[in-house]
């Protein structure tokens, strides 16, 4: 396989995710949801479920179905399932949102509203894992076992929360009920650190060597660094299961998967700080010197979590704990990284069809670094702010910080609308004959 | 006469540049060889990730221009991961410009 193709619909993916973020940041603003609300009040539900299923694993689905062809060389098994699987997944967060709300007393009572939800996002993920675990399977090495490994978490959560959703409908029995009053946190953890952190750290992996110009990770050592982070999500959902079945507590589980948890993250900062050490190209461009942010909010959220643990607060601080997490790391680096595969993939549809038969810009002309810098650094900053008044307990100064991430995250969208709309590229090599304007929304074919 | 044919296609190749570092694929050493026989021509080239979607778009790039150098027929183009390029492939010249760190 010489290159995998363009897909078609990581575009919608990315812009449905963007509108879900700012959506979810426009409620933090309003005071809806924590820590304005307890963690868990279906307010907060609405929040956390909008950022990590309507913009973390969208932005994530629409990153993997372009990444994890490239990983294994391989074409994506069915192009055709990826906006099927789109329609789903949002339905289905849809009826799910309003399944809480309507358990919060926002809406009338309908909540049959949050199984129907379930099921729906349970088909939309199953297609995505189905469509991508067959395709990294056919190499499963270095990167691509890590988007494995994520995979296999996402059905763990996937299954956790379709239990929590006939439950809350009060139609999973007693069982049902045992797995939503303990199972919570077996949940959060097989999302945030199986699905999601440990599929951002095998792409990062793959997109760090290919724009630094650095050497691929040594499997042999990237292998303990997924093995650590793989314990840590297994022993989570299987000791966690047993544990609930037998009514013994989590936390002996939960503090050997912190562990676990913790040494895979140190591990994959010695992997990182290997490919920033090796790497050929000594300047850094704008999503590179924004994911090193990334990175430093992944050690301070590890950091943050010994300090808590040490003073005996944890439990009280999780909320800011996962705010940085979730914010600092995980959205971060994916802000960082949808500035640059836009631009690259806007550029490769663009006037890849055209090379050989005319000049063609650079991937960077249809960048403006210079602009885009400060949008990314009000981002962190109100992040990093927010996190210190989440710790302090004043929600009113966090929301202001939320307002700053607001204005952070506009700006950097609007710099993504202008590389899809060629607005930065220079007169002449705009448009070349033979090139046809991007659609905004999706790939042309 | 071939050697000024292969010249002259080499030449023409600058045309097409990899999108990511920004240079034409001839002074980053991506063309690893070109042969005439005939007025058919065969190009030998690489890219810098194996998968990557940019891979199909430089070999098809580099049919186009080398198609239209008069003199040349027919044109093959061969993406090879073997031997894998490496940063020393670049022009020295433009290593320096780029900022790029060469393998040894």
């Amino acid at each position: 396989m010489i290159g995998t193709s363009i897909s078609r619909w990581s575009m919608t993916y990315f812009a449905m995710a963007l509108a879900w973020l700012l959506a979810a940041l426009v409620m933090m603003v309003a005071g809806i949801g924590y820590p304005a609300a307890d963690l868990a009040t279906p307010d907060t539900l609405v929040l956390v479920h909008m950022v990590c299923i309507g913009w973390l694993s969208l932005a994530m689905c629409g990153a993997l179905f372009q990444f994890v062809p490239v990983l294994v060389a391989k074409p994506l098994f069915s192009e055709k399932w990826e906006l099927p699987a789109l329609a789903l997944l949002s339905a289905g967060l849809v009826l799910l949102l309003a399944g809480f709300l309507s358990l919060g007393g926002r809406l009338p009572p309908a909540l049959w509203l949050l199984p129907l939800g379930a099921v729906m996002l349970v088909g939309g993920f199953g297609l995505v894992v189905v469509d991508l675990g067959l395709t990294a399977w056919l190499r499963p090495a270095g990167p691509a076992r890590f988007v494995l490994v994520g995979l296999a978490s996402l059905c763990a959560t996937a299954a956790f929360g379709a239990v929590f959703a006939f439950a809350l409908a009060g139609c999973a029995g007693s069982a049902g009920e045992v797995i939503l009053a303990e199972g919570i946190p077996l949940h959060a953890v097989a999302g945030l650190g199986g699905w999601l952190t440990l599929t951002a750290m095998g792409v990062s992996y793959r997109l760090l060597a290919m724009f630094m110009l650095s050497p691929d990770v040594d499997d042999q050592q990237s292998r303990w660094t997924l093995a650590a982070g793989a314990f840590a999500v297994a022993v989570t959902v299987a000791g966690g299961a047993l544990a609930v079945g037998f009514a013994s507590g989590l936390n002996v589980v939960l503090s050997i998967s912190a562990i676990l948890g913790l040494a895979s993250a140190v591990l994959y900062g010695r992997d990182i700080a290997g490919l920033f050490r090796l790497r050929k190209r000594r300047h850094l461009e704008l999503n590179m010197r924004m994911a090193t942010l990334s990175f430093a909010s992944l050690a301070g959220t590890g950091l943050l979590g010994i300090a808590l643990v040490s003073i005996d607060a944890f439990p009280e601080q999780i909320g800011a704990f996962a705010f940085l997490a979730i914010f600092g790391w995980l959205s971060g680096l994916v802000l960082a990284k949808l500035y640059k595969i836009v631009a690259f993939l806007t550029w490769l549809e663009t006037y890849g069809p055209v090379m050989g038969r005319a000049p063609t810009p650079r991937v960077q002309d249809l960048v403006a670094e210079g602009r885009a810098t400060k949008w990314f650094v009000i981002y962190y900053a109100a992040v990093w702010i927010g996190t210190v008044t989440l710790l302090i307990a004043e929600p009113n100064s966090f929301r202001i910080a939320a307002v700053a991430m607001i204005v952070g995250v506009v700006g950097i969208a609007r710099e993504i609308v202008r590389i899809r709309r060629l607005a930065d590229v220079a007169g002449p090599q705009r448009l070349p004959i033979g090139t046809v304007m991007p659609h905004l929304l999706y790939a042309n074919p | 006469m071939t050697s000024g044919l292969e010249g002259r296609i080499r030449d023409a190749l600058r045309v097409v540049i990899d999108p990511e570092l920004g240079e034409n694929v001839v002074d980053l050493g991506f063309v690893y060889d070109i042969s005439v026989v005939d007025g058919a021509v065969r190009i030998t080239m690489t890219a810098t990730t194996p998968g990557c979607p940019a891979t199909g778009f430089l070999r098809a790039g580099v049919e186009n221009a080398a198609a239209r150098v008069p003199g040349v027929g027919t044109v093959n183009v061969e993406m090879t991961f073997e031997p894998q390029w490496s940063a020393d492939r670049i022009d020295p010249a433009l290593r320096n410009s780029l900022g790029v760190a060469g393998d040894s």
